[in-house]
């Protein structure tokens, strides 16, 4: 758990963080919007105290963050950079190993670690790990930025903007694969953008920042229902709410009983992606099946809308 | 093709060796033909001939470099033929010297082997092994004795002890002052790098230090330094003195801190800022990222500062001399004094061939230095 509590950081008397408040609860994915100079970098790099705040204070599961030297508390979280941030002269096992190393693991020890991670993140050891950063796609480097930051098997792991150098292609596939290892490692994670719809595809509670102030802090349901200011209407797009709405759930939790002609869609599948193949194949229903392939039901054109609609 | 024209003009135009009565006159020039044995004359014209073919063709660049080998060992072992060719029988004031015509050989050959080794790209390793070789192949002529009867030698053999003694104060001073160059040169970089403000005080100063003329500077030195050799306990007893080695020591640390320093700045610039952001975000102290990060990745541009201080420092601890301050200086000025050209060429030769290898030797650690960044950079 991380409890932000009344946090502020002024540079030369103006607050760029402006007496924030929220708690993160654990294994949960936050994410920090905003625009830019919205102060939502300088509120994540105060959690591993990159920049040290002017008042208020952290607590990560109840002990304060500056209870222990700032190298030593950034050893025990995660951090991953836009642009990786990779150590050209090292080798991907290298800069894997890095926090272990400083940490004084043993020889045996991390290499088990680097080799798990490297499988885990879809790049074979024998291949990558004696590469040189340069010789890595940005999809691989951005992954190896990510296993590096996870190395030393952290409980919180903080992003800033981690996939902002990414094609869109890549980009997508780099957020559902960080998905996937969130609920494996069950890490808590922070992560700070300025995309929406990034936000709203991999968050469980996103905070919005606007001028150095926390303006709206919850689920992106609530986000989209119930914006508390102008400027979080703005940020969501008043145009892309049902669309938004339908992005949050899958097409598992829209399933109504019966079936329907054509290719199933995974139950996993965004709603808001299943609406996009209804309109374009011009169908009112498709069926959805489980990721082993048993049909679970079918999602309709109909039932979508409702879902898309405002709530009463 | 301007290798083979210069080999032309060296072979058949200009003079191939001197000889003169003795070491002051002015000498009379002597062809290829007119300085060596018919036979020998032959052979050598022959060669070149071969060699100007080879480099008009289209060769492969191995074939050029072992033309310019080849032709490099002939003419350095055939400048040695002359000398006794020419020299008559019990004549020891006799001088016989290298003219142009060798010198735009050798140029010519020295021009083409650069040439083929650049275009042959081996791996840094290899070259020092070439250059070891070349310097293998000049000592083995050296101690056979062949060019004994050359005029540098001449003035060589009556001088081997002090030539020694100065190649070591030459050698003393031009590594000395860059060892203290690097030992205070990398730390001030670092601290100008880290403490903004301090960085365009240090570098315009030293920048500077870098426009006042050599001689100029040993004259300023010649104060300080002097009074400290008075005033301070001891310093005179370890040699510090207003003129001598001191001043001239002094000065080339001077000069050599302004490329180690700036160098160290720019080197540490250049580090990546991601590579920087995540070292320090991931929980590296300051000093872990200097020396696991910074340090290693700004190392290909310090290290070219340090070459620069390195051939530059050869070359000006000539100047030494002018203050008592000894090298391969001394021979230079003695023999423009004695309107010697020999004895200056005995300083000013192996001035060079220092200078020389200490790059080559330089180039090829900064190009081991280099290669995963330097690809890292174009990716």
């Amino acid at each position: 758990m991380i409890e932000i509590d009344g946090i502020t950081k002024r540079y030369d008397g103006t607050a760029v963080v402006d007496n924030v408040t929220m708690t993160i609860a654990p294994r949960t994915v936050t994410v920090i919007v905003g625009t830019s100079g919205s102060g939502k970098t300088t509120l994540l790099r105060m959690i591993n105290r990159l920049v040290e705040p002017s008042a208020g204070a952290i607590r990560l599961d109840g002990d304060d963050n500056r209870s222990m030297p700032g190298y030593e508390l950034r050893r025990r979280i995660g951090y991953a950079i836009q642009g990786h941030g990779l150590f050209p002269h090292r080798t991907v096992a290298q800069n894997i190993a890095t926090v272990p190393v400083l940490l004084g693991w043993d020889k045996a020890r991390i290499d088990a670690k680097v080799a798990e991670l490297l499988a885990l993140f879809q790049l074979d050891p024998a291949i990558f790990a004696a590469r040189f950063p340069h010789e890595l796609s940005g999809g691989q480097q951005q992954r190896v930025g990510v296993a590096r930051a996870l190395a030393a098997e952290p409980k919180v792991l903080l992003m800033d903007e981690p996939f902002g150098a990414l094609d869109p292609i890549i980009r997508a596939k780099a957020q559902a694969d960080l998905l996937d290892i969130q609920k494996l490692l069950k890490t808590t994670i922070v992560l700070v953008t300025h995309d929406m719809d990034e936000a709203f595809h991999l968050a469980d509670k996103i905070a919005v920042m606007d001028k150095g102030e926390l303006v709206q802090y919850g689920t992106p349901a609530e986000l989209v229902t119930n914006p508390a200011t102008e400027f979080v209407q703005t940020l969501i797009g008043a145009s892309e709410r049902p669309f938004r709405l339908l992005s949050i759930e899958t097409a598992g939790q829209a399933v109504e009983p019966g079936t329907a002609d054509g290719q199933p869609v995974d139950a996993a599948t965004s709603q808001r992606d299943v609406l996009s193949e209804l309109l374009w194949t011009g169908r009112d229903a498709l069926p959805v099946a489980a990721a082993d392939g048993t049909l679970l039901g079918k999602v309709t054109l109909e039932g979508l809308a409702r879902r898309a609609a405002r709530p009463q | 093709m301007v290798i083979a024209l210069l080999v032309a003009y060296g072979t058949l135009v200009a003079p191939f060796a001197t000889f003169r009565a003795n070491r002051i006159v002015p000498g009379e020039a002597k062809s290829i033909l007119a300085a060596l044995p018919v036979s020998a004359g032959v052979v050598l014209l022959g060669l070149m001939v071969v060699a100007a073919a080879i480099i008009l063709l289209k060769t492969p660049a191995l074939l050029r470099l072992a033309a310019a080998a080849v032709s490099l060992g002939a003419i350095a072992l055939f400048i040695g033929l002359t000398a006794t060719y020419l020299t008559p029988p019990e004549n020891t004031y006799a001088r016989v010297s290298p003219a142009s015509g060798f010198w735009v050989l050798l140029f010519a050959y020295a021009l083409l082997a650069a040439d083929s080794i650049t275009r042959l790209r081996p791996r840094p390793g290899v070259r020092v092994l070439l250059l070891i070789a070349t310097l293998a192949g000049a000592t083995a002529i050296l101690v056979s004795g062949l060019w004994d009867g050359l005029s540098i030698l001449k003035e060589y053999a009556g001088r081997a002890d002090v030539f020694w003694l100065e190649a070591g104060r030459h050698v003393a001073l031009a590594l000395g002052s860059l060892f203290a160059s690097v030992v205070v040169g990398l730390p001030l970089g670092i601290l100008c790098h880290r403490v903004e403000p301090l960085r365009a005080g240090v570098l315009n100063t030293l920048n500077l230090i870098q426009t006042i003329p050599s001689i100029a500077l040993f004259g300023i030195l010649i104060a300080p330094l002097g009074w400290i050799a008075v005033n301070v306990p001891g310093a005179a007893a370890i040699g510090i003195r207003g003129i001598g080695a001191a001043p001239a020591f002094v000065a080339l640390f001077l000069y050599s801190l302004l490329p180690v320093v700036a160098n160290t700045v720019v080197g540490l610039a250049g580090v990546p800022r991601e590579a920087n952001e995540a070292a320090r975000g991931i929980g590296m102290t300051d000093r872990q990222r200097l020396f696991g990060i910074e340090l290693p990745l700004a190392m290909p541009v310090i290290l070219t500062g340090i070459r620069i201080v390195l051939v530059q420092n050869i070359g000006l601890a000539t100047i030494a001399a002018l203050i008592g301050g000894g090298g391969f200086g001394v021979f230079v000025f003695q023999g423009i004094g004695q309107t010697a050209m020999d004895l200056v060429l005995l300083g000013a030769v192996p001035t060079v061939v220092l200078a020389f290898a200490a790059a080559i030797v330089l180039d090829a650690l900064i190009e081991m230095n280099t290669p995963s960044q330097n690809r890292g950079r174009t990716a």
